[in-house]
């Protein structure tokens, strides 16, 4: 019975095929709408969300207590070796980087100009999300100690920004003069070996880039770093790696914060692009519903003639309900699917090549950086099928909603009157 | 009527000096600060033995205190943060209020290391590495060398004296003296909003406080150990006092002053700063 209450709904739909075709369209354009603005800010917020985390701020940081307010140079972590061994101990840990900065006062010649002194370990910065993540082959292959990226020995990496501004080129000398962790002054000389490519703008603008061991040497901080910057395997469970690093024994007077700690203004820029996607959401729903409502009460009424005839040849009202109930989520189904599939054929083929807003607007593409975060006018959309499945349940919703009115139209009729009129 | 702290060798390097005091508003033939109506209240105020000092006597008295054509001084500085002490000795030569010399003598590792201050410009010369390099726009409110102390705060100089109103607000009671008010000229933007000066009976100053543009108090300076230096009576020790950061000072205490001397020019001059050490 079920089986023709389906063939019955399906050839109802298709009694009056403009208004059903409209209808469609209308359900379509709203889900295919829907869907394409969930892509985009998937791919968005995506792009944001490795931005945000990438090499600079990292998906969690661990510092001295006191280093986020002061910054001063002495706020460092001591015994660097045993906590870098602990944190990498841990299966969530995908990357550590030891990172030492100091502003300085740099110079080629006798012009001074401000520089921050990025002290790094090569090996923990490649790969995606490292900060040498940009610079190519100069990188140098996993476990190098730096010689292959132009560091060690006061051999030095400039950011491209600050080579550009202050005119500096490979085998230039650079005087750094700064202050140590005692408090005397610090100062060296060092070679510019390269320069580096980064979108840490930090960097790009300001950063002299050293081995690890050089920044200690110069600033004073034996075994010890400002920051060490961690990635993690599975961000969903971020929270949760975060407090079991805070506890580990090695850490004990070190704070551990993630980024959303970190950067809490970032994460409800995140949460508002969320609000904006079930605004879009909502809207979708009332074209589907006023689509289908319309759809299905006008087919009823048009019918009453019909559904009286089915009713005095004894049909039960119950069947009669249930296949204007079926109309409706046929109708909205179908109208689902035919927006999901034009949602993936225009999806699909940005999602590998990205989407180029600047060039949409009619002007260049662009990279941004705020707060030392990059961003590109570029985006890639994603689909995610928990965005398709939310459309289809909320139409589907919808549509019962809507031909409620009609189920109890279609109980309440009469046969007699309704064969009458 | 100018103050050129710098003259004073370190007091005017060291921000610790106080922003020039008003200087312009008392130029000659202006007419007196004080308001008739604060000298009454003055006059209720004060003890009748000791009548009310003239500001323009005051500030000028605080303007020449360390000030000399040619002034050699040996300064040491204590920098007192929570949980360390760093105590910095130095050398320093100046004339007029353009050109300073100030060379670290201890600690060892630091000795050597020399700025040089012409005008608006700074060059620090680095021993170690035999360089010597000007400091940039961008940096003047960094460290100097390392210390606690602004690139700013050395070549700042007299440029607050433009800045300010002066009044003589009366008899201060804590610590007793002379109430000296400075007040920012409407439009100047600069670090302070108000100063107050305290002033003893003998016209040497004894307390500084500087209030920023919410009007709360932010430093605090003490001139104290008032003794002979050089044929003068003047203040030898000036702690400042950062209110906001718990635990901060900075002292700073004249070993030896000399005034008056005839300062060769070479000596300001960044050829003779590289040959030194």
């Amino acid at each position: 019975m079920a089986g023709s209450t389906l063939r019955i709904a399906w050839r109802n739909l298709w009694r009056n095929r403009k208004r059903t075709a409209f209808a469609l369209a209308a359900i379509g354009v709203g889900q295919l709408a829907f869907l394409l603005v969930a892509a985009l800010m998937q791919g968005y917020s995506k792009q944001f969300l490795d931005s945000i985390t990438g090499p600079l701020l990292g998906h969690a940081q661990v510092h001295a207590p006191a280093w986020r307010d002061e910054r001063a140079v002495d706020q460092a972590l001591g015994d660097l070796p045993g906590k870098l061994a602990a944190l990498r101990a841990d299966e969530q840990v995908r990357r550590a980087a030891p990172r030492v900065l100091a502003p300085v006062l740099a110079a080629r010649d006798v012009e001074g100009f401000m520089a921050m002194v990025v002290g790094i370990d090569p090996a923990a910065e490649i790969g995606t999300g490292g900060l040498l993540a940009d610079a190519g082959s100069a990188g140098g292959p996993p476990g190098d100690t730096g010689g292959a990226a132009g560091l060690g020995g006061r051999r030095v990496l400039v950011g491209r920004g600050l080579a550009e501004k202050e005119g500096l080129a490979a085998g230039d000398t650079l005087a750094l003069v700064g202050q140590d962790a005692e408090g005397s002054i610090a100062n060296d000389l060092f070679v510019v070996t390269g320069i580096l490519p980064t979108l840490v703008e930090l960097v790009d603008r300001l950063g002299v880039v050293m081995l690890l061991a050089d920044a200690q040497e110069l600033l004073r901080l034996p075994d010890a770093a400002h920051e060490i910057v961690l990635h993690v395997a599975d961000t969903e469970r971020l929270d949760e790696t975060v407090s079991r690093l805070a506890a580990l024994p090695a850490l004990a007077g070190a704070e551990v914060l993630s980024w959303r700690q970190l950067q809490p203004h970032l994460e409800q820029m995140l949460s508002f692009l969320d609000a904006y996607l079930f605004i879009i959401l909502a809207v979708v729903l009332i074209a589907a519903a006023a689509g289908i409502a319309n759809t299905m009460l006008m087919s009823t009424f048009e019918r009453r003639r019909e559904l009286g005839m089915l009713l005095s040849l004894g049909c039960a009202p119950g069947r009669l309900s249930r296949l204007v109930a079926l109309e409706a989520v046929l109708l909205g189904q179908l109208g689902v699917l035919l927006g999901t599939a034009v949602a993936l054929a225009v999806i699909l083929p940005l999602a590998s090549a990205g989407l180029d807003y600047a060039a949409l607007g009619g002007g260049e593409s662009y990279s941004a950086s705020y707060q030392g975060i990059s961003f590109t006018s570029v985006v890639y959309p994603r689909l995610a099928w928990r965005d398709v499945l939310l459309g289809a349940a909320a139409v589907l919703g919808t549509s019962l909603l809507s031909a409620l009115w009609p189920m109890l139209h279609v109980t309440r009729l009469e046969p007699v009157a309704a064969l009458r009129t | 009527m100018r103050i050129r702290w710098l003259t004073a060798g370190l007091a005017g390097l060291l921000l610790i000096a106080p922003p020039a005091p008003a200087g312009r508003a008392q130029a000659p033939g202006a007419p007196a600060v004080a308001a008739p109506e604060d000298t009454t209240a003055l006059a209720a105020a004060a003890p009748a033995d000791s009548a009310a000092p003239a500001v323009t006597e005051l500030l000028r008295g605080l303007d020449e205190l360390y000030e000399s054509t040619g002034t050699r001084a040996r300064v040491e500085i204590r920098i007192v943060k929570p949980g360390r002490t760093r105590t910095l000795r130095m050398e320093t030569w100046s004339r007029g209020e353009d050109e300073a010399l100030v060379v670290i003598e201890a600690p060892p590792r630091d000795a050597g290391t020399a700025t040089l201050k012409v005008g608006r410009n700074l060059w620090n010369y680095l021993p170690k590495i035999a360089r010597s390099i000007r400091v940039p726009p961008s940096m003047m409110m960094g460290s100097w060398m390392g210390t606690d102390l602004t690139n700013d705060d050395l070549v700042r100089s007299s440029s607050y004296e433009e800045d300010y109103a002066s009044e003589l607000v009366g008899r201060s009671s804590d610590p007793p003296g002379w109430l000296v008010a400075l007040a920012a000229r409407p439009g100047v933007a600069g670090l302070w909003e108000r100063v107050e000066v305290v002033f003893g009976d003998d016209g040497l100053p004894l307390v500084s406080r500087y209030y920023d543009r919410r009007g709360r108090l932010s430093r605090t300076m003490r001139f104290t150990d008032v003794r002979e230096l050089g044929g003068r009576r003047v203040p030898a020790t000036i702690v400042v006092i950062p209110e906001r950061e718990e635990g901060r000072r900075t002292e700073l205490r004249y070993l030896d002053v000399t005034f008056d001397l005839d300062l060769d020019d070479d000596l300001f001059s960044l050829a003779r700063l590289e040959r030194r050490r």
